[in-house]
């Protein structure tokens, strides 16, 4: 492979500093600089994940875009991204263009979701994710990169960009970048790729349209009924303020609040079954919060913030001190659903 | 000593979507209006039909509402709209 393969508009520019002012002034960045993209840069992407330019990463199903690999090294290498994050980008890529995850929809509209990456199997370890300190925030480069890249995506390839495609009222920094790789090693349950496609080995990329964390602490107990409750009242009151629909929403657990899991031998399955049966509200519940003109004739109905328990992503990472965890809801119900792919996989093959 | 650099952003293959003729005339027409499914789209456009007939001599107004407002119109809402003459696509919140 070699960069004569590269399809893409070609500009000459003076230095550096020309290529930011260039990018920025076109709507072609996030605000921050970007690394620019040479084509001895994209051909290293490309080559590194063993795909030609022209390789069909997906379609857009709204818009019928045909999102190219060139294309998706362009925005990788703009990112800050090294060849070897390639192939988790064009995964998270991949999983972002399926039809359940409704992208179109989820990046356009006014609810201010995020597309929320969650990286597990061996590839975290050989791309140097870093599951622990700052988890959710700039823990290492990968997965800033890898979030970043996903962002850039969206933007220079269906102008998801503020005012044009996207008409979030307002956004949260996880559009910046939003990823997280799971603490597969110490964690005591199997990771969450390896219980969604069923295989222990794989490394994948799970997509999710998600709000920013709501952080919850609970250092006072080592029950885990009484750490879930905790997760469980962040989720009752998302119902309450945000919205009540039900849909995927993700837990993430330091190892502080998963040591009760593992020393009273819960599963994910049982957490998953604590958390459906109580993670709902009443709809009467509207009047507490400033909602009481849509509460209706029917105060008592009941709704679930979780249509079944498999919609409960749980998610092992954080700093080793601390009983802290995050809730992160979904976007707006359950119109997107989160979507896991492999790495590797050729959807066309 | 300059810098190449690669466009970033969609260049090729873009599918054009072209307006449809306006009718001239919509005395004794069958309009579809297509809604979101947003609540409030319901008295707006029951309204909207309203003044079509009134206003424009339309025979008869079709609402039809998609199930997902955040998704594109299914097949069957393409195929009723074979009947109509005009269509009003309305986004509502």
């Amino acid at each position: 492979m070699t960069a004569d393969t590269l399809r893409a508009r070609r500009v000459q520019l003076d230095d550096v500093t020309e290529v930011q002012e260039y990018f920025h002034s076109r709507g072609w960045t996030d605000g921050l600089p970007v690394v620019p993209p040479t084509p001895a840069a994209v051909d290293a992407c490309l080559e590194w994940a063993g795909l030609a330019a022209e390789h069909l990463v997906g379609v857009e199903p709204v818009r019928q875009r045909a999102i190219t690999a060139e294309k998706v090294a362009i925005n990788a290498v703009m990112a800050g991204c090294l060849p070897m994050h390639m192939p988790v980008v064009v995964t998270a890529v991949t999983a972002m263009l399926s039809e359940p995850f409704l992208l179109h929809g989820a990046t356009a509209s006014t609810g201010g979701s995020a597309v929320l990456l969650i990286v597990n199997g061996p590839i975290r370890n050989e791309v140097g994710m870093d599951s622990g300190f700052n988890a959710l925030g700039s823990s290492d480069r990968a997965t800033t990169c890898v979030g970043r890249a996903v962002r850039l995506v969206l933007g220079n390839l269906l102008e998801v960009r503020p005012g044009e495609i996207d008409r979030s009222t307002l956004g949260h920094p996880g559009k910046l970048s939003y990823c997280i790789a799971e603490d597969d090693e110490g964690s005591p349950w199997e990771s969450l790729a390896a219980e969604r496609l069923g295989d222990p080995y794989v490394s994948a990329v799970t997509a999710m349209a998600a709000l920013s964390p709501r952080q919850i602490m609970n250092e006072w107990t080592t029950r885990p009924e009484e750490i879930l409750d905790t997760f469980v009242a962040e989720m009752r009151a998302n119902q309450r303020d945000y919205s009540i629909w039900a849909g995927n929403y993700a837990f993430v657990m330091a190892p502080q609040l998963r040591q009760p899991f593992a020393d009273h031998g819960w599963s994910r399955a049982d957490i998953r079954r604590y958390v459906f049966e109580r993670a709902r509200i009443r709809r009467g519940e509207w009047a507490d919060v400033g909602k009481a003109n849509v509460v209706g004739r029917d105060p008592d109905r009941e709704y679930p913030a979780l249509d079944s328990e498999d919609d409960l992503l749980i998610v092992a990472a954080g700093g080793p001190a601390g009983g802290f965890g995050a809730v992160i809801p979904p976007w707006l119900g359950p119109k997107s659903r989160a979507v896991t792919v492999p790495v590797g996989a050729c959807v066309d093959c | 000593m300059t810098i190449e650099v690669l466009d970033p952003t969609f260049e090729e293959g873009a599918v054009e979507f072209a307006l449809a003729a306006r009718p001239a005339d919509l005395r004794g027409a069958t309009v579809g209006i297509v809604s979101n499914g947003k609540h409030n789209t319901r008295p707006f456009f029951e309204a909207l039909g309203a003044e079509l007939q009134t206003r424009y001599g339309v025979s008869a107004v079709d609402i039809v509402v998609k199930p997902n407002y955040s998704a594109p119109a299914g097949p069957e809402i393409f195929e009723q709209a074979r009947d109509w003459q005009a269509l009003v696509a309305g986004v509502g919140d």
